[in-house]
């Protein structure tokens, strides 16, 4: 029995890491009494999983997890004990009893992310939004990382414009500028907001210090043709 | 309160942010300015570190319980970001309201290890409050000290307005109460500290001067005004059934050292090994209840979610009723997968009797301490265990399954030979052939055996607060001596470095001297000092030698009998005679059996055991 949950993750609590997350999820069933599926083995562990984890410093409106369950329970009674023992800036916001069996990881492919800096140079939004756009218009934004081979990890060189699904400027007050970027997700490619940002400084198309961004990922969404839908 | 914006800018690059955050589920955040009286309560090492220390539990908990009260938690942030916070500006914090710590009425330490003074420098200098208690105002911060390391007081003396000796639970309440008192009716610092002299537990350093033979010994301290007491006694608490316990613990969200339910089945031992400070300070045992306890356990699971009970003391296989507490722990917890630990195991078929029921699955590393290597010399040091009880303790985990066996060793105790400290080796080597001597098909796992030397520092208030320490020198020579005879891939041997045991010797049993040592060394930039990596020992030495203090003469002089040390104004119960006769008993080699059998005569007055448990 799958439980399928969407919950966020806000202000200091940003600054709690994928597996501390995942201990504080353990010990809020434990205290919320949810009859979750413990593996069997010498080191039983409750069976669930959070979907494309999020770097540490982030804070997020969506997060999707599995939860498997012995028992099905009562979706608002599960959300009202979750959210009695859990810190106020993570909160339980919906859950559902999927119909079908597809993991939540495999089902996602892009996520929404608000990025807020500050910029060392006077722009209008107007200026901010055609500079972007010309930049992946151009294409060929190249950044080395580290990746797997083998039992090693060899730094490559890659175009990430392809991940990058578009960028809005939402909003500029003072030298503070707010955009909202669509990044892809999942195993058919995958975009580390801060490698954006990386190479957002690198490209110096905008001046922007970068001790200033901070991010929240808005939403999780799974692609169907050219549209895209929240999973829950 | 800090700015979270601020806060951002250092938090995103630090590694372990959320160590800085508070947040955790059962941390309490109060309104100050609806409370009367602001503790901030300070572990003065890394959050992972002080987050582990049961004492902290406890009197968070206490503290709170009460609206005129509020206790927040402070800890000593680590390198990174400190060096972030000097940089952007930004004063240590408490966890809970991120309120400044020099805005707190009392700042209190907990002294658990020597190594963590300059680190409470390094506290007072964040929160921008003077070191020097003479030079702190009316308007800052009470400071205030307890824990193991107050009972030597002394070479935190120009630092701590008020120490506080003996168990917390209750003194804490009434030094608070009496806070509250003098703030309503107008602070004025000096007559507070006049005011609480009549506490019992309570010293306060700058009511006393202490007059030096030429010889450098103490010939006496003097009291400089007439309500402070000649003799101060610690505080004990009788009861610990009716005694606060906390049934809920701060969860965090970084793993800790001890991330777990922890369980004080009681306080004291009574097996009376001549080198252990614990062992004599906390003299005699009071247990809890059973019932009492899986009260607790209940609480204390339903509130936190953990999925460990370590059951916690300092000898957790003496509680008397161990077999049927474990096994009820057992029965209540396990359907919910919660697991029972214990800390510490002794040398007995008992205690791994009860470990084999608990530790149906992890097979892993099995600790034992034989402390020296030779049974002359652990009757020296009255560790009532032989090389038999070894023997059958290791057969028997083998047998049961475990393969990695850690030995903790002691070197430099005193009266130790060569012979003795080989004894190490033999130890070693005697497991080895155990688990090898068993026939092929009974043994099971990968076989390693893992010794460590640390370096003895004798401590006041123990049998040993007479001896010299090994010099340096001295220290490696032996320690090189077993780690040179050791030729065999599957034994290790590792020792501790003398130079942090060297300092530690000297401010164990410094006076208030020491205090401008302490200051000079962390003025050179000395801290975190119990962190390997991070002790700096040519920088102590330069601490010494500008101060003009010999720390030879604090860590390495065999004392007189008669010699007045500088904690000896403190009465912890056991008699300095009691002490005095068992560092004799020690040379002469003899035992001195658990006093639960009958009375050693320790010099307890009104203790609770005798007539008891003997
Ligand atoms: S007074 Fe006697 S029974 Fe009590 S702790 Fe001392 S030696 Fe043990």
């Amino acid at each position: 029995m799958i439980l399928r949950v969407k919950f966020n993750k806000k202000n200091y609590l940003k600054y709690i890491g994928h597996l501390d997350l995942l201990r504080l999820f353990q010990r809020t069933f434990r205290r919320a009494g949810i009859p979750v599926k413990y593996s069997q083995g010498f080191n039983p562990h409750p069976k669930f999983s959070i979907a494309n984890p999020l770097s540490l410093g982030i804070e997020s409106e969506g997060e999707y997890m599995d939860i498997e369950l012995e028992d099905k329970v009562d979706i608002d009674d599960f959300t009202q004990k979750m959210n009695q023992v859990l810190p106020k800036d993570i909160r339980i916001l919906r859950a559902i009893y999927p119909k079908e069996n597809k993991s939540i990881s495999s089902e996602l492919s892009w996520a929404l992310y608000g990025v807020t800096l500050e910029i060392e140079e006077d722009l209008s939004i107007e200026d901010i939004q055609e500079r972007l756009d010309n930049w992946l218009a151009r294409g060929g934004i190249i950044i080395s990382r580290l990746r797997k081979q083998g039992k090693r990890k060899v730094m490559k060189e890659e175009d990430i414009a392809p991940l990058i699904g578009g960028i809005d400027v939402r909003d500029k007050t003072g030298s503070e500028v707010t955009l909202e970027v669509l990044m892809r997700v999942g195993e058919d490619g995958n975009l580390r907001p801060f490698d954006f940002i990386d190479a957002l400084k690198a490209s110096d198309i905008i001046k922007l210090d970068k001790d200033s961004v901070s991010l929240i990922r808005k939403a999780l969404y799974k692609e169907d043709g050219d549209q895209l839908y929240e999973p829950i | 309160m800090i700015e979270k914006k601020k806060l951002d800018r250092v938090l995103n690059k630090v590694i372990k942010p959320a160590r800085y955050i508070g947040m955790e589920q059962n941390s309490i955040i109060k309104d100050l300015d609806k409370v009367k009286v602001k503790f901030a309560f300070c572990f003065p090492d890394v959050y992972d570190v002080g987050m582990s220390h049961l004492g902290l539990h406890i009197l968070y908990n206490l503290i709170n319980q009460y609206d005129d009260f509020a206790c927040e938690r402070v800890f000593t942030p680590w390198i990174d970001m400190e060096e972030l916070m000097r940089k952007e500006g930004i004063p240590l914090y408490t966890l809970e309201n991120k309120e400044e710590v020099r805005d707190f009425d009392i700042l209190g330490f907990t002294l658990q290890y020597e190594m963590s003074y300059t680190n409470i420098l390094n506290v007072l200098d964040l929160s921008g409050i003077p070191l020097l208690s003479r030079d702190r105002s009316n308007d800052d911060p009470l400071v205030i000290a307890g824990g193991p390391c107050a009972y030597n007081p002394e070479p935190l003396a120009d630092f701590i307005d008020v120490f506080v000796l003996g168990e917390g639970e209750e003194v804490t309440l009434e030094l608070l109460n009496k806070y509250k008192e003098h703030k309503e009716r107008g602070w004025d610092k000096e007559s507070f500290l006049k005011d609480i002299l009549d506490i019992e537990g309570i010293y306060v350093p700058k009511f006393y001067d202490v007059h030096y033979k030429e010889d450098g010994t103490i010939r006496e301290m003097v009291p400089l005004i007439d309500e402070a007491p000649k003799v101060v006694k610690k505080r004990r608490v009788e009861d610990l059934d009716s005694m606060f316990a906390p049934e809920t613990m701060i969860v965090p969200f970084v793993e800790t050292v001890h991330d777990r339910v922890v369980l004080e089945l009681f306080r004291g031992c009574t097996r009376g090994c001549r080198f252990c400070q614990a062992g004599m300070l906390y003299r005699p045992i009071r247990e809890k209840s059973p019932s009492r306890l899986m009260d607790l356990a209940r609480e204390l699971v339903d509130n936190t979610g953990y999925e460990d009970i370590s059951l916690s003391s300092l000898s957790t296989c003496d509680y008397s009723q161990l077999q049927l507490l474990v096994s009820s722990l057992m029965k209540e917890h396990g359907e919910d997968n919660v697991g029972v630990s214990l800390p510490s195991l002794r040398l007995d078929s008992f205690s791994i009797d009860i470990l084999k029921e608990i530790e149906k699955v992890r097979k892993s590393g099995l600790t034992f301490a034989p402390e020296a290597g030779s049974q002359r010399l652990r009757n020296v040091i009255n560790k009532g265990v032989d090389e038999e009880d070894l023997v059958k303790a290791v057969s028997y985990a083998f047998d049961e399954g475990w393969s990695k066996i850690k030995l903790y060793f002691m070197i430099g105790l005193p009266t130790e030979t060569d012979e003795d400290v080989l004894g190490i080796r033999d130890l070693s080597y005697l497991v080895k052939d155990i688990f090898f001597n068993a026939p092929k098909e009974k043994r099971r796992g990968n076989f390693s055996v893992t010794a460590s030397g640390s370096c003895f520092v004798p401590k006041a208030f123990t049998p040993f607060q007479w001896v010299s320490q090994d010099s340096i020198e001295e220290f490696r020579r032996k320690a090189y001596l077993v780690k040179d005879s050791i030729k065999d891939k599957k034994i290790t041997f590792n020792y501790h470095d003398p130079e942090v045991s060297y300092v530690e010797a000297v401010i164990a049993r410094g006076d208030r001297r020491l205090s401008r040592v302490i200051k000079r060394a962390w003025e050179k930039g000395c801290k975190y000092d119990g962190w390997r990596e991070h002790f700096n020992f040519q920088l102590w030495q330069e601490a010494f030698d500008e101060e003009d203090i010999d720390g030879g003469f604090y860590a390495q002089r065999e004392r007189n009998e008669d010699e007045l040390f500088p904690w000896d104004f403190i009465d912890i119960g056991v008699s300095k005679k009691y002490l005095y006769r068992e560092y004799q008993k020690s040379l002469a080699g003899q035992l001195t059996h658990d006093c639960r059998l009958a009375c050693t005569g320790c010099g307890i007055r009104d203790c609770s055991m005798r007539g008891v448990f003997n």
